[in-house]
């Protein structure tokens, strides 16, 4: 293969591997705007919580595997607590308030992951097991991302395994399009708020303890997946999965390839692009709920 | 007639207050004072968004930015550039931004409007970081000298003189609030408010609701580019981390709301005591956003009426139990 | 000259259709009202003519000139009112302050930023007048959200009044009203419109009866009959929609 393609299809992967951990975070993100009509601000700090709790792990045990396991776990956790105790309480005063909240618990989560690690970046280790080169049909390609994108892959799956074949996730189904109607039909809708919020930032987790050998693990880590996934919500649609997945992986191309040729105006076309679909279409591209 | 008693009594002595504000306080308080004192304005026309029309802006700073490197470029690129038209240039770059996003921001609210905002700011502060032959990226742009005021006629006053310039920076900032408090009184700051309570009640009585919605964001959009000329003259130093940053558009909305945001003066008090915590809290810590965070979080969560909020229910409290006995 | 008429109008939402080509005709002057059972199109029906929606089909004119699609500030302008079913007003401002909103609509008062508003004169004057038209002077400084129920009914319909329109389009005013409180709003109704023209939207057929000069039926979005309330009473059709309903 000449090596522009080989570049081509490199940037491709690299995308993709991006588009899936955009994916992760954002599926969250759309079904509990779905459902509760919060927009959680404060979704990418439970990414980057993750990433910081798996680097603590790592250190503490050596093994990779373990904190993959233990730090999106504490992230929902977290993201549990959040839910209970401070938007459970805030409910009553309005979508306002509920978006101000998520914007305080962002900043607490930022300058606390400061104050018990530090300003500096971390270095997260990719295990051995995971580290170097694979070759595929001439093309060598970094075994932690083909990872990434694997993992992310069957996580995917065994959500919507979950989300469309089982009663649990019929119900969460369709608290997502309409809440007030899965309440009257006597399903306990708080328990359902809180094990959706959970589910969405342990996926975050998932993302950032993930993310963390491949982005290294620092206060700004949320930044750039937060807005991101800002724009998959709200581009995709508000509550719409399938459109979360669309733009997800067309943005992660988008940034890959734009980072490569024409690195000035990436950001700008991400956010003029956002801009000019939240002004026509305020429910995004395929969103149906307010 | 007492009320009115009241209130004029509380103006002089405010006057008088800062008037003899730099004699009594020092070079240092000064300063730290006019940064109170510009950030308050900047947060009253957040509020003026927030609590007056009930939308949500999450890139408040764009204004607040484009205001100062405005008034910065002109400064360092324009030789003899005089001193009020630096301010003003910086609320005429606020407010061309805010006309010029207008008819995107006027079909929207709630949180759609937060989020397009938030875009706008976020795109904003790229552009500012990406394009720094302009405005210096992350450096910034820096080194200008604030220029003498002028009187044509009569006297030069010299403003590296931090008396000088805390006196001609008080005055604008006075100036601006009370236009916008006089705003707010206005025919049309009723009907600005009326859109917080019931939008399509508003365009149902027959007023044009995306061009009201446009003045009030250039209003605003105004008075914080003037606030971020005055901040930036203050500083001597504009970069994208203080003026165009999230943060930065941040703090007016924290301001706002542990002032009170259905009040006017609700983000001058949150403002006032946001930076005396700061000033108390960095004894201690670095980590005064941890602190502000917290903070603002039991504000939402058990005053959102604010400082003046809670003055309010204890001035009820008070005169019922006076009628009562 | 009919004030109000529709031709043809069709509506639906998204393929589920509501209006099958309703040709309504209001003259000037005169209590017109608009019954049917529920989800016959009435409110909808209002919608497409008040400008919240635009027909998929059909035209609206007003005073003569066509106004189909027009935008509600618009009409307002051009003199029409309308009320809502779910009461709409703005509960943090005060009755006076809701009602003054109306009245420097009116005046065309829309972009004053130069005066103080509680200073002009004229304009509190007219509000308080308004306000004890309307019998809610002595609720003047209290938050709207805080009227009981009838009173603030009182004062969402009075919203669609004080703008002075030539038409006034009542959406179910009455509704949630005691017999008490409907009297009194029928009372208020009638005075307060004394020369102009009004729709309104009923289910109370005491109200209709004491009210209209002219009941339409609307019936899955069509209108079964239109005529004065005897020939309606009188109606087979009707009477058969509403299995006999109507015996007051």
């Amino acid at each position: 293969m000449s090596p522009t393609a080989v570049l081509y299809v490199a940037q491709a992967f690299h995308g993709l591997a991006y588009g899936m951990l955009l994916f992760l975070v954002a599926s969250g993100l759309t079904m509990i705007f779905g459902m509760m009509g919060i927009l959680n601000i404060a979704h990418a700090s439970f990414f980057m919580l993750a990433g910081y709790f798996c680097y603590t792990v790592m250190t503490l045990t050596g093994n990779f595997w373990l904190a993959l396991l233990i730090a999106p776990v504490v992230a929902g956790i977290f993201g549990i607590l959040t839910e209970r105790f401070l938007l459970r309480t805030v409910h009553v005063q309005g979508h306002l308030a509920e978006l101000l909240i998520t914007v305080g618990i962002m900043m607490v989560i930022l300058e606390g992951v400061k104050a018990g690690w530090g300003t500096e970046s971390m270095i997260v280790k990719i295990p051995r097991s995971l580290d170097g080169l694979i070759s595929i049909a001439g093309l060598t390609y970094p075994i932690y991302r083909l990872f990434i994108i694997g993992l992310s892959i069957v996580i995917l799956g065994f959500m919507a395994l979950i989300l469309f074949k089982t009663r649990l996730g019929k119900i969460v189904r369709a608290a997502v399009s309409d809440a007030d109607m899965v309440s009257a039909l006597g399903i306990n809708t708080p328990l359902v708020f809180m094990l959706v919020f959970g589910i969405g930032t342990w996926l975050a987790g998932v993302a950032g303890a993930v993310a963390g050998p491949l982005l290294t693990v620092f206060p700004g880590m949320a930044d750039q997946m937060g807005l991101d996934a800002f724009v998959v919500v709200v581009v995709g649609g508000f509550g719409s999965l399938f459109g979360a997945f669309v733009v997800a992986l067309f943005l992660g191309e988008l940034n890959a390839y734009g980072i490569q040729f024409i690195p000035r105006l990436a950001p700008v076309l991400m956010f003029a692009f956002m801009a000019i679909v939240l002004s026509f279409k305020p429910m995004g591209l395929f969103g149906e709920r307010e | 007639m007492r009320n009115s008693l009241h209130k004029w009594i509380l103006g002089v002595a405010g006057v008088i207050i800062l008037a003899i504000f730099p004699r009594l306080a020092g070079i240092y308080y000064t300063n730290v004072f006019l940064g109170f004192a510009t950030f308050a304005l900047y947060a009253v026309t957040l509020n003026l968004q927030l609590g007056y029309m009930g939308v949500l802006s999450f890139g408040h700073a764009m204004f607040f930015g484009t205001g100062a490197y405005a008034t910065a470029l002109a400064l360092t690129h324009i030789q003899g550039f005089p001193l009020l038209p630096a301010v003003l240039v910086g609320g005429l770059a606020g407010g061309l931004l805010a006309l010029i996003l207008s008819p995107l921001l006027v079909r929207v609210s709630g949180t759609a409007f937060a989020m397009l905002t938030l875009a706008f700011g976020q795109l904003i502060f790229v552009l500012a970081l990406k394009f720094r032959e302009v405005t210096g990226g992350e450096d910034g742009i820096g080194g200008f000298r604030v220029p003498p005021l002028n009187i044509p006629g009569m006297v030069s006053i010299d403003m590296t003189n931090q008396i000088n310039f805390y006196y001609f920076a008080v005055a604008v900032i006075v100036v601006c609030l009370f236009i916008l408090w006089f705003y707010t009184k206005t025919p049309f700051g009723t009907l600005v408010v009326g859109i917080r309570d019931n939008a399509m009640r508003i365009d149902y009585l027959g007023f044009k609701l995306p061009q009201t919605r446009a003045v009030n964001l250039i209003v605003c959009g105004t008075f914080a580019g003037i606030a971020g000329a005055v901040h930036a003259l203050l500083q001597k130093l504009v970069s994208t981390v203080g003026v165009l940053d999230i943060q930065t558009s941040f703090e007016p909305i924290m301001m706002a709301y542990i002032g009170g945001v259905g009040s006017f003066f609700g983000p001058i008090i949150g403002s006032g005591v946001l930076r005396l915590l700061e000033d108390l809290v960095i004894r201690f810590t670095e980590r005064i956003g941890l602190v502000n965070g917290a903070i603002f979080i039991l504000v939402v969560l058990y005053g959102p009426t604010g400082i003046v909020g809670l003055f309010h229910s204890a001035k009820a409290k008070w005169f019922h139990k006076e009628k009562v006995s | 000259m009919n004030i109000l008429e529709t031709k043809g109008l069709y509506h639906d939402f998204s393929g589920l259709q509501v209006l099958f080509g309703v040709d309504l005709q209001v003259q000037e002057g005169e209590r017109h009202a608009v019954i049917g059972p529920n989800g016959a199109g009435k409110t909808t029906l209002f919608n497409v003519i008040t400008g919240t929606y635009q027909p998929s089909r059909g035209q609206v004119y007003f005073k003569g000139k066509e106004i189909t699609g027009a935008k509600p500030h618009e009409l307002t302008r051009l003199g029409m009112g309308r009320s809502f079913q779910i009461t709409s007003t703005f509960n943090r401002l005060t009755t006076f302050q809701n009602i003054r909103l109306a009245i420097l609509s009116k005046k065309a008062i829309r972009f004053q930023l130069f005066r103080k508003v509680d200073k002009m004169q004229d304009i509190t004057r007219e509000t308080d007048e308004v306000l004890k038209r309307i019998n809610l002077d002595r609720e003047r400084d209290l938050p709207a959200g805080m009227l009981s129920y009838g009173k603030h009914r009182s004062l969402e319909i009075s919203l669609a009044l004080a703008t002075d329109p030539d038409l006034i389009m009542l959406d179910e005013p009455t509704a949630g009203m005691s017999r008490d409180e409907t009297h009194h709003a029928v009372e208020l109704i009638r005075r307060l419109t004394e020369g102009k023209t009004v729709v309104i939207i009923e289910h109370d057929m005491d109200v209709i009866f004491s009210l209209a000069d002219r009941i339409t039926v609307l019936h899955y979005g069509q209108i079964l009959a239109s005529g004065p309330p005897a020939e309606i009473k009188q109606n087979q059709a009707v009477k058969d929609a509403y299995l006999g309903e109507l015996e007051v």
